[in-house]
């Protein structure tokens, strides 16, 4: 019962917005609508297709054709009802959240249940409850509907809502260690949104671990990848041409458009020396790609959940066209690792700079693009201390988490020879 | 010294055999305009009975060589230039002989069996650039389109079945026209300004206008009626506003519009001659001094007009005019067709641009609406409203290609059918763009130029009109032609400027060096929770000082014990 209140409060809420006067307001936010994801841009591509025009000769749509096709169906049938899709897939989002924080939590009672007796004497009551199983679960649901980040990324009709959706699928998929519903979200969202594509590897590692035969793994890899090969073809087999390609993955990649956003990108490129572009735009996207997927694959291989929720909150952070809908997504799964926030150092900071980037990163847009009166390394500052922020929250649960494992190990006492002791890295 | 001038005499009549079959004919139109204005339009004509498809341009006679050679090498069949400052008010002047909007604006056909036109078309207006010293260097495909309504050939085609993809069209908003442009451009006349009526443009007195318009025009021509073989003609055009306020009396003769009378016709033209309008005389008297040679009455689509016709000879003539009455304010009736275009919206994020067409005439009347909007202006087609005294209508046909960033600007084409006495407003929404720092002008805050658009029309009246007919080449040529088809106007509006947001231009270091360090932030812990262990370690109590002077004696230790050893081993 209770449940259902919360979810008709979340869906209440983002109806009213909805229907409210500030949606175009909301939609036409820089930090939701990016060129990749605004409905403004699917709404320019349906609109071309009514006229026969191929929508992928100018550089407006960034969405791959098959996509297109879905949304064209979508809004033949939905009309003024659109908002509806928008608000139940959400609901969806955090109903399937909500479905692999449960099995996760379970996935956790039955590994402290196995290891119960390897853990160190007094580290027991770091053990989790039945109550934490119980209510993590929820707390990762109603993180996703009240956030406000998610909730204006619904607002805004923005293609991330759909992208958010599969990626809960996928986690769904993960957790249960079910091939098909893994594998054809992941390759749905790669098609859409290309970084996905790192999340390959937490889903290897979980089957490996899960089935116990590097078969499955290399199968669900396989799958993978043939799941998002069939949809580009299909894509191609749409208008028999390829050059949409350039428009979606090429744009990504390459970053021609340099609005505003609140990722990295945008100022460092605007402000690039011409002859070091590439260097640095290769640079930036080994960055997100691969950078850090192998080290974080090897360290974290027993927990592909964390893994993958690292690596979407690390893409969120340095892709090309971040928005505050992949953001969001990924603070709703952290109350997976609530029994972590005891170790989180800097959570005060973290919040307060969330809180203050989210007031002042629409307040200096407005002084630099309307009144003038400030100009673009105002708002750039301003997403740089919000990617720092991002960056402080999921080094500190990474930390948090190796340090739990260590205290579950070898006891809570810091202590050598009866002298105080530190833990540190080395 | 005999032998010498034989030669010249023998050479002269041998390129007279050559080039004998061509001619030039100068005019100047004058035409005092209902407001306080009067509008001169210098007209020069040269006609050569040659085939271009043949003609190599390696000897010419009055046809400029120089303009030859670029048209045989890009494969031109059909060039169009204008150079213009200030804009042509259609509301209140009616319309011009050629219309050009503010900048520059270069449209060419090029011919059938070009291979290569985006090729041909970035080299045409490279070499055109150097011919008249203005940048057309700056056209390329990022600016360039190829109209399909809106630009049919004007002169003979071979073919009928037209293929638009060997049209380009650009227009450079922002180019600015001065003396550096009309000195070239006099060299291609025959007389150059030495003789004639082109000696009367003196850059002192025609920079003092408020609309000044150069242009140049070559096409094939129908050498006659049947139209078997064509000839080819270069016209160049020098159209002039003249602001009485300006000139300080409303009594202008040719001395004070010029700075001096003229001096004789170019022995080289077939005719020189000056009109001048009286079709304000019924509501303004005026008396002309001297008395005119002839008056010419034209009737064309229902209008007689009646023209003072001058014939220049080889003596000096000064047209002189003297008002009867005082000044009076008189109701100007707008012509059928006119237009605006405006910008809206505020701030540098979103914005739209509107086009009005005013449609003054008791009957619907059909035109095309050409936009080429540059890539730095986004607009979303889903956007276009076309509203009709506040009713929205659907338009015949719509042609669109969208633009791309760096590379395409955006095409629309939009035929329209304007109500009866109507204002219709087409208007399209676009988001502003970040450009990369360096592609930035070195003004980045005073904006970045919109073309204006260019709205066709096929006219039923000639009331304010003066254009030509198709297939006239002179002034003269035009009288008593009326057209059952209409009559062609064209009309350019405003250009716009957009202000785009503009980054720091002194902070790429900086920006470089914060970024990284973001970047770095995350890698460094990353690093550490990935490749290094958890380890505990006693805490020390000590407090710095304590512990940098343990460090320093330990350096110094160190450093003794090295010392000693060295000592020792010598």
């Amino acid at each position: 019962m209770a449940s259902l209140v919360i979810y008709l409060l979340g869906a209440f809420v983002r109806v009213w917005l909805c229907t409210s006067e500030y949606r175009n307001v909301i939609a036409d936010r820089i930090e939701i609508s990016t060129p990749l994801n605004s409905w403004k841009r699917v709404t320019e591509g349906l609109h071309l297709l009514d006229l026969k025009i191929y929508p992928y000769t100018g550089d407006t749509l960034h969405e791959p054709p098959l996509h297109l096709l879905a949304y064209n169906f979508v809004v033949k049938s939905c009309g003024d009802y659109l908002y509806v899709i928008f608000v139940c897939c959400d609901l969806f989002t955090s109903y399937l959240l909500y479905t692999c924080a449960r099995k996760y939590m379970e996935h956790l009672r039955e590994t402290q249940n196995r290891n119960k007796d390897k853990y160190a004497k007094d580290a027991m009551n770091l053990l989790l409850t039945e109550k934490d199983f119980a209510i993590s679960p929820q707390y990762v649901a109603v993180a996703y509907l009240f956030n406000p980040y998610t909730v204006f990324n619904c607002v805004g009709f923005t293609t991330t809502v759909f992208g958010n959706f599969f990626i809960a699928a996928f986690l769904v998929g993960l957790s249960y260690g079910n091939l098909l519903f893994a594998t054809l979200p992941l390759a749905i969202c790669i098609s859409q949104s290309f970084y996905p594509v790192l999340l390959i590897s937490p889903l290897f590692l979980q089957l490996i671990m899960k089935k116990d035969s590097k078969i499955k793994g290399a199968i669900a890899v396989m799958l993978t990848v043939g799941f998002w090969i069939a949809i580009t073809y299909l894509s191609y087999n749409l208008y028999g041409r390829w050059d949409f390609i350039e428009n979606t993955y090429g744009f990504i990649l390459t970053v021609p458009d340099l609005h505003p956003n609140i990722g990295l990108f945008w100022y460092f490129f605007i402000e690039m020396f011409e002859h070091f572009r590439h260097l640095f735009i290769y640079s930036f996207q080994i960055n997100v790609t691969i950078l850090y997927l192998v080290p974080l694959s090897i360290r974290f291989r027993k927990d592909p959940m964390l893994l993958a929720t690292s690596l979407l909150s690390l893409t969120a952070i340095f892709k090309s066209y971040p928005c505050l809908g992949d953001v969001g997504f990924v603070i709703s799964l952290y109350p997976c690792w609530r029994h972590l926030f005891n170790y989180v150092q800097q959570g005060f900071l973290v919040s307060c700079c969330f809180f203050v980037t989210t007031i002042l990163g629409p307040t200096v847009w407005y002084l630099w693009i309307y009144s003038g009166s400030a100009n673009a390394n105002f708002y750039f500052g301003v997403t740089l201390a919000f990617a720092t922020a991002q960056i402080f929250l999921i080094t500190d649960i990474l930390f948090s988490y190796t340090k739990r494992e260590f205290s579950l190990k070898y006891g809570r006492i810091r202590k050598i020879n009866a002298k105080v002791a530190q833990l540190t890295l080395e | 010294m005999q032998t010498t001038a034989f030669v010249i005499l023998v050479l002269n009549s041998v390129s007279l055999i050559n080039c004998g079959s061509d001619s030039f004919t100068e005019e100047l139109f004058i035409k005092p305009l209902y407001t306080d204005h009067i509008y001169t339009h210098f007209h020069f004509s040269t006609i050569w009975d040659t085939d271009l498809q043949t003609e190599q341009f390696k000897h010419t006679h009055l046809f400029p060589r120089a303009l030859g050679e670029i048209i045989k090498r890009h494969n031109v069949q059909e060039l169009h230039l204008s150079l213009t400052a200030g804009l042509w008010r259609y509301e209140t002047w009616g319309y011009p002989i050629t219309s050009a909007p503010p900048g520059a604006e270069l449209w060419v056909w090029f011919k059938q069996d070009t291979e290569n036109v985006d090729k041909n078309w970035k080299e045409l207006a490279n070499s055109l650039s150097g011919l008249i010293c203005a940048s057309l260097n700056f056209i390329d495909t990022s600016n360039s389109i190829s109209p399909e309504y809106s630009f049919r050939p004007n002169g003979a085609v071979a073919d009928q079945t037209l293929n638009s993809s060997y049209l380009r069209y650009s227009a450079l908003p922002r180019e600015i026209v001065c003396t550096e442009n009309l000195t070239p451009w006099k060299k291609l006349l025959p007389c150059e300004s030495k003789k004639g009526l082109a000696s009367l443009l003196n850059s002192g007195y025609i920079y003092n206008t408020r609309y000044h318009s150069l242009s140049i025009h070559f096409r094939p021509i129908c050498r006659d009626l049947e139209c078997d073989v064509t000839s080819i003609e270069v016209n160049q055009y020098v159209d002039l506003v003249y602001d009485y306020l300006i000139l300080g009396v409303r009594n202008w003769s040719i001395r004070r519009l010029f700075g001096q009378g003229i001096l004789g016709s170019c022995p080289l033209a077939k005719s020189s001659t000056v009109y001048v309008d009286m079709s304000t005389n019924s509501s303004i008297p005026f008396d002309l001094s001297p008395e005119p040679d002839e008056f010419v009455h034209s009737i064309r689509g229902g209008y007689t007009t009646k023209f003072a016709k001058y014939r220049v000879t080889n003596e000096t003539l000064s047209i002189s005019v003297s008002h009867l009455e005082n000044s009076k304010v008189l109701i100007n009736s707008p012509p059928v067709l006119h237009a605006n275009q405006y910008l809206t919206g505020y701030g540098q994020e979103l914005g739209g641009i509107v086009t009005k067409l005013y449609n003054n005439h008791w009957n619907n009347l059909d035109v095309v609406v050409l936009q080429n909007i540059p890539w730095y202006v986004p607009i979303y087609l889903h956007t276009l409203k076309i509203q009709a005294n506040g009713e929205t209508i659907k338009p015949i046909s719509i042609r669109y290609i969208p633009g791309k960033l760096r590379k395409r600007p955006y095409y629309v084409e939009i035929a329209l059918r304007l109500p009866p006495r109507s204002t219709t407003s087409i208007s399209a929404d676009f988001e502003h763009v970040f450009l990369k720092w360096t592609e930035y002008p070195p003004d980045a805050s005073h904006g970045f130029y919109i073309s204006s658009s260019v709205i066709s029309a096929m006219l039923p009246l000639t009331k304010n009109i003066t254009g030509l007919p198709q297939g006239a080449s002179t002034i003269a040529d035009s009288f008593n032609r009326s057209s059952g088809s209409g009559y062609f106007v064209q009309v350019h509006t405003e250009t716009m400027v957009v202000t785009l947001p503009t980054p720091d231009f002194s902070m790429p270091y900086n920006v470089i060096c914060l970024a990284c360090t973001v970047v770095a932030l995350a890698f460094g812990p990353l690093h550490n929770i990935t490749t290094k262990r958890l380890i505990l370690k006693p805490e020390s109590n000590e407090r710095v000082v304590d512990r940098l002077k343990q460090r320093l004696f330990l350096l110094v230790n160190k450093f003794k014990l090295g010392r000693a050893e060295r000592a020792e081993t010598e």
